[in-house]
C-alpha cells in the first residue's frame, strides 16, 4: 500500500522526506515563537508560524527541509516564517561556503504573503528569494508542490526562482488566485466559480507540459523521496529565470485579439522560434508620453524628455556611469492588463534581459554600475492569459535578475515616488538593498488592494481599515511603511508629482548616498532589519528568530 | 478570538515536551510543557468566542481520568468537543510513546 505525501501534515511530511531517526526540528513548537501580529487582530496563532524547519538525511546527504502548513493560515508567510525559512537559507549558504555541503529543499503550500501580514510577508518573501539565489551558486534548492493550496502569490515567484519543481497531480500553481483576478479583473477575465477551468489552466498537467514545473510524481512518500533524491544528485536546474528571450519571442507570436485557451496555449509553447531581445537605451523623443510619477522622475533623473524604448511599458538607460530602470503606463499596449502600469509579462522579461545585460556588461569591472529602480507599480498584471502563460516566471526573472546584480557587486538602489504595491513590487524594486521612499500621501505600499484582501480574509472593508490601526504592515501608506524599519531614507517636503530642479537635486543627492551605504556593506538584504527602527520595534521578532535558527542551527 | 486560563490540581507530572496538531480550521494544536509548579495551567487561545463552560467541561472530564501535571498551550480554530479530547488523548499518548 502507498503512503500518501499529500495527506502528511506540513510538519510529517518533513520527517517523511529524511532518512528514519534523522530529523532533528530547529525552533519548533516549544520555542515561544508566535507570530506577534495576529492575536491584536483576534487571529489564533501557531506555535510554530506555520513553518516548519527539519534537519536531517535524506540518502546519507545533510539535508534541511523547510516545510510550510498549508492548514494554518493557508499557508501564507508572514514575518515570522518569513524570517524562519531566511534564517534557515542563510545558515544553509554558510555552511556551504564553508566546504559542509547541505541541501535545502522547500515544500511550498502556500498562497504566499499572509495578508494580515502584509508588507512583512512582501519583504520576507523577497530576502527568501535572495537567498535562493545565493545558496544556488553552492547546491540546487529543491522544491516541492505537492498540494491542497499548492503555491500561489509571491511564494510562487518564488517556485519559479527555485532550481527543480517537482509536483502530484493535486497541486495548482499560479501568481494571482482566480478570485483576486475576478475581483480586479472581473468575471469574464477569470471566472472563480469554474473549477475545470481552474484546474486545466493551473493544475500540474498544463503547467508541467508548459515547463512551470518540472516533473510530475505519483502521490507517494516512497516516490516523492526518491524523486527529491535524484534531483539532488543529478544537480538538476530547470534556469527557469533565464528564459527571458524565450518568452519574449512567445509573446511576440501571441494573438492577443483572441482568447487563448491550455490547448492553444501548448501548441504556440511548442513552436516558439527564439530570437534575442535586446532592450535599447532609452532616447528623448517629441511625442509627448502618458503621465506617471514613475516616468516624471525618471526623465528628471536620466534627463531624457518623453523618453522611449523598443518596449513601451519599460524605460532604461545609463546616465553618468548609473543605470536607471522604470515600469510606465501604455494606454495603448496590446497587452490590457498592463496598461496603467502594472508588472505583467513582457515588463518582468525585458527587465530581465536588461539587468542581465548589465551585469555581463561589468563583468570585468572592479566598480560595478549602480542600478537605480525608479519604482510606480501599481500592481502586477491580473489576467487570465497572465497566468496561463506564467506570469509569475516573468515576474521571477526580473526579480533574480536584480537579486543577481546585487549580490555580484552592484548597488541596487530603489526610488519609490509611486506605488509600491504586490507582486510588482517583488519583480521591480524589493530586490533593491537600499529603499527610498517620498513622503507623500499618493504613495501605496501593499501586497493587495483593500477589495480583495477583505475577499480573501473574509472580513469587511471596514474590518480591514480597523487591523490597518492595530498592525502597520497591514497599513496602506509610506508613513506607517516607515514603521517596519526597511527604509533607508523617507525622503520628506518632496512630493511625488512636483519634480521640479530643486527636489529633483535633492532626490539625486540622497541616491548617490544610498549608493555609497550599498557600496560599503554586505551585497543581500540584511540592511532592513538592521535599521534603528527595524530594531527598536519594526523587526523586533525577525531578529528573534534569526538569533533562535543560529544558536539551534548546528548539531 | 478568546483567551482563556484554566487550572487544575493535578498529580502525575510529564517528563518529557510534546506537541500535536495544527490550527487548521475545526481543528487545534496541544503542547503539554514539564513545570515546576504544583498545578497544571492551560492557557487557551481560541477562535470560538463563549465557550468556557464547555471548555471547563471537556477539561474536567479528561483530567478526572488522566491527571496530568503541565503547563499546557492550547491554540484553537473552532474545534468540537470530540477533536479536544482526542488531541488530548494524543498528546498524553505521544507523552506515553517517550517514556
Amino acid at each position: 500500500m502507498k503512503n500518501s505525501f499529500v495527506e502528511l501534515s506540513g510538519r510529517d511530511r518533513a520527517i517523511a522526506l529524511l532518512d528514519e531517526g534523522t530529523e532533528r526540528e530547529l525552533v519548533g513548537p516549544f520555542d515561544d515563537m508566535i507570530s506577534p501580529h495576529l492575536e491584536p487582530q483576534g487571529i489564533v496563532p501557531e506555535s510554530d508560524d506555520g513553518v516548519i524547519l527539519m534537519k536531517g538525511q535524506l540518502e546519507h546527504k545533510n539535508v534541511l527541509v523547510i516545510s510550510i502548513e498549508s492548514a494554518f493560515q493557508g499557508g501564507g508567510i508572514g514575518e515570522v516564517s518569513g524570517a524562519k525559512i531566511v534564517a534557515a537559507l542563510e545558515q544553509v549558504l554558510k555552511d556551504n561556503q564553508n566546504g559542509k555541503t547541505i541541501y535545502p529543499i522547500i515544500i511550498l503550500d502556500t498562497g504566499g504573503v499572509r495578508l494580515q501580514e502584509a508588507n512583512y510577508g512582501l519583504l520576507s518573501i523577497s530576502e527568501i528569494q535572495n537567498a535562493v539565489v545565493a545558496v544556488k551558486k553552492y547546491v540546487p534548492v529543491i522544491g516541492l508542490i505537492p498540494g491542497r493550496v499548492g503555491s500561489f502569490g509571491g511564494m510562487s515567484i518564488t517556485s519559479a526562482i527555485l532550481s527543480y519543481l517537482i509536483a502530484t497531480k493535486k497541486a495548482r500553481i499560479g501568481l494571482n488566485g482566480p478570485e483576486v483576478i475576478e475581483q480586479e479583473a472581473g468575471v469574464r477575465e477569470f471566472d472563480s466559480s469554474d473549477k475545470d477551468l481552474i484546474w486545466d489552466t493551473l493544475g500540474t498537467k498544463q503547467r508541467s507540459a508548459t515547463n512551470i514545473v518540472d516533473e510530475v510524481v505519483e502521490d507517494s512518500v516512497e516516490v516523492m523521496r526518491d524523486a527529491v533524491n535524484q534531483a539532488i544528485s543529478k544537480k538538476k536546474d530547470a534556469k527557469r529565470t533565464e528564459d527571458a528571450d524565450f518568452y519574449l519571442s512567445l509573446l511576440d507570436q501571441l494573438d492577443m485579439s483572441k482568447p487563448l485557451n491550455t490547448v492553444d496555449y501548448r501548441e504556440l509553447y511548442k513552436n516558439v522560434k527564439t530570437v534575442t531581445h535586446p532592450i535599447t537605451e532609452a532616447v528623448a523623443t517629441t511625442e509627448e508620453k502618458p503621465k506617471s510619477r514613475g516616468r516624471l522622475w525618471f526623465e528628471k533623473l536620466t534627463g531624457i524628455k518623453n523618453a522611449e524604448t523598443n518596449v513601451s511599458t519599460v524605460l532604461q538607460a545609463t546616465v553618468d556611469g548609473k543605470a536607471y530602470v522604470a515600469i510606465v503606463p501604455d494606454p495603448k499596449n496590446r497587452f490590457p492588463r498592463v496598461r496603467e502600469g502594472e508588472a505583467g509579462l513582457q515588463e518582468g522579461f525585458a527587465i530581465a534581459n536588461a539587468v542581465n545585460k548589465i551585469i555581463k556588461d561589468d563583468v570585468d569591472k572592479e566598480v560595478k554600475r549602480p542600478i537605480i529602480l525608479v519604482v510606480d507599480v501599481p500592481s502586477q498584471a491580473y489576467g487570465y492569459k497572465e497566468e496561463l502563460i506564467g506570469i509569475h516566471v516573468a515576474l521571477a526573472s526580473s526579480a533574480a535578475a536584480y537579486a543577481k546584480a546585487r549580490q555580484s557587486g552592484h548597488p541596487v538602489i530603489s526610488f519609490i515616488p509611486g506605488d509600491a504595491v504586490s507582486g510588482g513590487f517583488l519583480a521591480h524594486g524589493l530586490q533593491s538593498n537600499r529603499l527610498i521612499a517620498l513622503d507623500d500621501d499618493s504613495i501605496t505600499i501593499q501586497a493587495m488592494s483593500k477589495a480583495s484582501a477583505a475577499r480573501i480574509t473574509q472580513r469587511t472593508i471596514a474590518e480591514l481599515e480597523e487591523a490597518t490601526k492595530h498592525v502597520p504592515a497591514m497599513a496602506y501608506d509610506i508613513d506607517n511603511y516607515e514603521k517596519l524599519g526597511a527604509l533607508y531614507q523617507l525622503v520628506k517636503g518632496v512630493s511625488s508629482w512636483d519634480a521640479n530642479d530643486q527636489s529633483v537635486a535633492k532626490v539625486k543627492k540622497i541616491i548617490d548616498e544610498a549608493i555609497d551605504s550599498a557600496k560599503n556593506d554586505a551585497n543581500d538584504l540584511r540592511f532592513r532589519y538592521n535599521t534603528k527602527i527595524a530594531k527598536e520595534s519594526g523587526r523586533v521578532a525577525t531578529i528573534k528568530m534569526r538569533q533562535a535558527v543560529a544558536d539551534q542551527w548546528s548539531d | 478570538m478568546e483567551k482563556l486560563t484554566f487550572s487544575f490540581k493535578n498529580t502525575k507530572p510529564v517528563q518529557h515536551p510534546v506537541h500535536v496538531g495544527v490550527v487548521a480550521s475545526g481543528d487545534l494544536e496541544v503542547i503539554f510543557k514539564p513545570t515546576t509548579s504544583k498545578e497544571t495551567t492551560l492557557h487557551i487561545v481560541t477562535g470560538s468566542d463563549g465557550f468556557k463552560e464547555v471548555w471547563q467541561n471537556v477539561l474536567t472530564r479528561f483530567f478526572e481520568r488522566y491527571p496530568l501535571l503541565a503547563d499546557i498551550e492550547i491554540n484553537d480554530f473552532g474545534a468540537t468537543p470530540g477533536v479536544v479530547n482526542l488531541r488530548l488523548t494524543q498528546a498524553m499518548e505521544a507523552l506515553n510513546n517517550e517514556e
